[in-house]
């Protein structure tokens, strides 16, 4: 089993500040762990709007996930602030690795991590294509390894 | 990445049935990703409710999860009902890493193939403890293929 690392926000380019929400809370009074998948995706379809220019509605090629992983180290809980931290490991040609830190409200050590992987795709016929340059640059600006 | 392509439902010794909803389709018009982890979790608590039957909120040692992971193979989308099967891979002395594929309605290959890592914690210390033995002889009879 591989222990998450103690990340902190120094490790990550971009952030998003998320408002937990009472249905996020499960039986055991924390964010169930599915949810953080969703902060995931919104972290990350966030930036390729904000910073990539993504059309989400009528752009030609899509990024589709094809692996998400998380590893919980403590919990977070509604109604904590969810500071998501988003950086790019691997990049590929027509792929890229998301790397995701998920911080509660001010502390500075990561409460868990994981990765989030895209394919871009042509949205008509579903075919891996080269990740778009407006795309690639803004992946660019916050690739960097993981820490040692 | 084609050995997981390889998993067949039959592999899994506990299978569950899970609906889709409406709302589990994204705007690309198939399950949304979260949609896909939400159901890797219900097939695993389904199958610590029922063959290993924990009762979560008064077990002395309680199972939590410490790492998921799916792998998207093809899209399963709403109205499909979705066969989950489940297994457990490595089991050690507190923890156990089950793993899970999602079968689309006809399709013999896995739609989503990923694992779930449970690690038993005691209630009143809040530390990770070993499994319980029974629990341990559930997990060997109803999750491992004899």
């Amino acid at each position: 089993m591989s222990k998450p690392q103690a990340e902190t926000r120094d490790d990550y380019g971009y952030f998003l500040d998320l408002q937990s929400r009472w249905m996020d809370n499960d039986l055991y009074g924390h964010v169930n762990n599915v949810t953080y998948y969703s902060y995931f995706d919104t972290v990350v379809n966030y930036f390729l709007i904000e910073k990539g220019g993504l059309d989400i509605h009528a752009a030609p090629v899509i990024g589709v996930v094809i692996e998400s992983h998380c590893n919980y180290a403590r919990p977070v809980a509604y109604p904590d602030l969810i500071a998501c931290g988003l950086r790019v490991g691997h990049l590929g040609n027509s792929s890229d690795r998301y790397e995701v830190g998920i911080f509660r409200n001010d502390e500075a050590e990561a409460a868990a991590a994981g990765h989030f992987v895209h394919v871009f795709v042509n949205r008509a016929d579903n075919t891996p294509v080269p990740i778009p340059a407006p795309i690639r640059t803004a992946l660019e600006a916050i690739q960097r390894s993981a820490p040692a | 990445m084609s050995d997981y392509l390889d998993w067949r439902v039959e592999d899994f010794p506990y299978q569950t049935r899970i609906e889709t909803r409406w709302g589990d389709n994204d705007m690309l018009g198939h399950l949304n990703n979260v949609a896909y982890n939400r159901m890797i979790e219900t097939v695993v608590v389904r199958f610590t409710m029922g063959p290993l039957a924990i009762d979560w909120q008064t077990a002395r040692a309680y199972p939590l999860v410490v790492e998921s992971l799916c792998r998207f193979h093809r899209p399963l989308a709403f109205p499909e009902t979705i066969t989950a099967g489940l297994r457990a891979g490595r089991l050690g002395g507190s923890s156990v890493t089950y793993e899970i594929g999602l079968f689309g309605e006809g399709n013999e290959v896995p739609g989503a193939t990923g694992h779930f890592i449970h690690v038993f914690i005691d209630r009143d210390s809040q530390k990770s403890v070993q499994i319980p033995d029974d629990i341990r002889a559930g997990i060997q009879a109803d999750a491992i293929k004899g």
